[in-house]
């Protein structure tokens, strides 16, 4: 399945949807929490596939590699303990950019570019359009992206869109040794979670549930949850969104700036033609012999 | 006569030092150190608003091309902004102690007495060194630019800061630029083509007294009741 490389959205355009001459699914990663047992090799393939060596482990008395994303690792399964009845559970959760539908990142990205999402649904950031001001990092209900103190360029997943492009499956994906990441297009991927849900329900999980939040519209990371109801207990945000305000500056705030500012040049133009100069006739030179009185454009003549 | 021999405008050289004094045929208005931070605040401010622009809308882009491009604004902006805000403390502390509102001007300058003003019609005789309106101007520029750098420094730091505190950042951030800009334009229009005679108060420092009588005759009072000033002969 190769992938046309067509762009459906981009920061900072006046247009939202540059797309749709062709029709190009959706693609998505399906992640089955129940099934990870938590070794990294998607981890560790990450790293590999993209280059990213920079950061050592940081020990935070579990097995978690990080104790969050990183700009040189964007790929972070998190371990994430609870105590039940009888025993503890270990959740495990693939940490990544989430490839919204409606992504929060672009949303709030002032850079023309910077941020796109293709066709095919995976949300990139443009290192030769990014400016590095950290808007995305505010507007992105997951907290995923992340500067990069060396190249000023913010970081994260790509959902290795160079792999995809050319018919690959992500380099998580490739790595997984129990098939609890799968990878293909977003219908498939939820069928499939669903699938695993129903399952999941007949063996006693009467809470399971496939993780794809509509609050964002979406994401091409669908995730299969144990316990569905309590997407927190993962560190997964209940009802993730694009943040209100930013929407509100972006589509509210800035166009009645931009009335106020072409506003006040239009009012003190038209201010200048109905009263003219204010002053004394002459006020500005140097003889003292001239009139006094106030003149009003139109008084005197 | 030697250039060396030739004597200085006395204008000039009063205005270097001395305020509020007649000079032949001149009022000093701003002596050359207000008039420096003046023209620091507005340099400074023009800089951050040129850069912050093209970043606050693709419709400003053609502006990054004069700094060099959109990653160059990004860079220069948070630093203009910085100083900026520096040069408006120094502008602060410099005139605040003429900027004092009486009860009239903070009651009526907001509205009815500024769009009177707005109308041209004759000042209001109580009128000292400056008026209602430049009062409310100045305030409103100080308070700005503290509501800049704060949420300036939050949207230069985002991890920093806590979630919701950033997302009010923008608002504020762009609230207070809004303004600015607004207020900003006719701050120039008054300045120059709409009042004649105001402009050079800011470069050579001096007002012709006809002026001052026009636009603040309280002040006007002051200064031609005081001595003249006789620049020292060399």
């Amino acid at each position: 399945m190769s992938q046309n490389l067509e762009i459906r959205r981009s920061s900072a355009a006046v247009w939202g949807s540059l797309s749709g001459i062709r029709s190009i699914p959706t693609v998505a990663k399906y992640v089955d929490t129940t099934t990870c047992i938590g070794c990294k090799a998607c981890e560790a393939a990450c790293i590999e596939w993209n280059d990213l060596r920079r950061v050592g482990t940081q020990q935070t008395g579990t097995y978690q590699t990080l104790p969050t994303l990183h700009a040189e690792y964007w790929n972070l399964i998190r371990f994430n303990e609870r105590d039940f009845d009888g025993g503890i559970a270990w959740l495990m959760r693939k940490d990544q950019c989430m490839h919204c539908d409606e992504p929060g990142c672009l949303a709030a990205c002032p850079a023309p570019g910077a941020i796109v999402q293709y066709a095919n649904g995976i949300v990139d950031v443009n290192p030769d359009q990014c400016i590095g001001c950290g808007y995305c990092e505010t507007g992105c209900p997951f907290d995923v992206p992340r500067f990069h103190q060396t190249t000023g360029k913010m970081a994260k997943c790509t959902l290795c869109v160079d792999r995809v492009s050319v018919g690959l499956e992500p380099a998580c994906i490739k790595a997984c040794p129990t098939g609890c990441l799968q990878f293909g297009t977003k219908d498939d991927m939820v069928a499939m979670g669903l699938r695993r849900v129903d399952q999941l329900k007949a063996s006693g999980f009467k809470e399971a549930a496939l993780y794809n939040p509509q609050g964002v519209n979406g994401t091409s990371v669908v995730t299969v949850l144990a316990h569905g109801d309590h997407p927190e207990w993962y560190a997964l945000p209940a009802d993730p969104h694009v943040p209100l305000l930013v929407k509100f500056w972006k589509s509210v705030l800035r166009p009645l700036g931009v009335v106020a500012v072409f506003g006040a040049v239009i009012g003190a133009f038209g201010h200048y033609m109905n009263l003219g100069r204010k002053g004394v006739k002459g006020a500005d030179a140097h003889d003292a012999n001239l009139p006094d009185e106030i003149s009003r454009k139109g008084e005197h003549e | 006569m030697s250039a060396a021999h030739r004597p200085m405008d006395p204008a000039v050289v009063v205005a270097r030092k001395k305020e509020d004094v007649l000079v032949g045929e001149e009022i000093v208005r701003h002596n050359l150190n207000s008039r420096m931070i003046h023209w620091s605040v507005a340099v400074t401010f023009f800089v951050s608003l040129f850069t912050g622009m093209p970043i606050w809308l693709p419709l400003f882009g053609w502006m990054a091309a004069f700094f060099g491009g959109l990653s160059v604004c990004r860079v220069i902006h948070p630093w203009a902004g910085v100083a900026f805000f520096i040069a408006s403390l120094f502008m602060f502390f410099d005139w605040v102690g003429d900027m004092r509102m009486t009860k009239r001007e903070r009651k009526g300058w907001w509205g009815p007495l500024l769009f009177r003003y707005l109308r041209w019609e004759v000042e209001d005789v109580e009128t000292g060194k400056y008026n209602g309106g430049q009062k409310f101007f100045f305030w409103t520029v100080g308070l700005g630019a503290l509501g800049l750098l704060l949420s300036g420094l939050i949207i230069w730091f985002p991890r920093a800061f806590p979630q919701l505190l950033r997302e009010f950042s923008y608002l504020i951030h762009d609230i207070a630029f809004i303004l600015f800009v607004a207020a900003i334009v006719w701050h120039i229009y008054l300045g120059t083509s709409a009042e004649p005679g105001t402009f050079r108060s800011m470069t050579r420092g001096t007002v012709t007294p006809k002026w001052a009588r026009l636009h603040h005759p309280k002040w006007y009072r002051e200064v031609t009741e005081k001595p003249r000033h006789h620049p020292h002969h060399g």
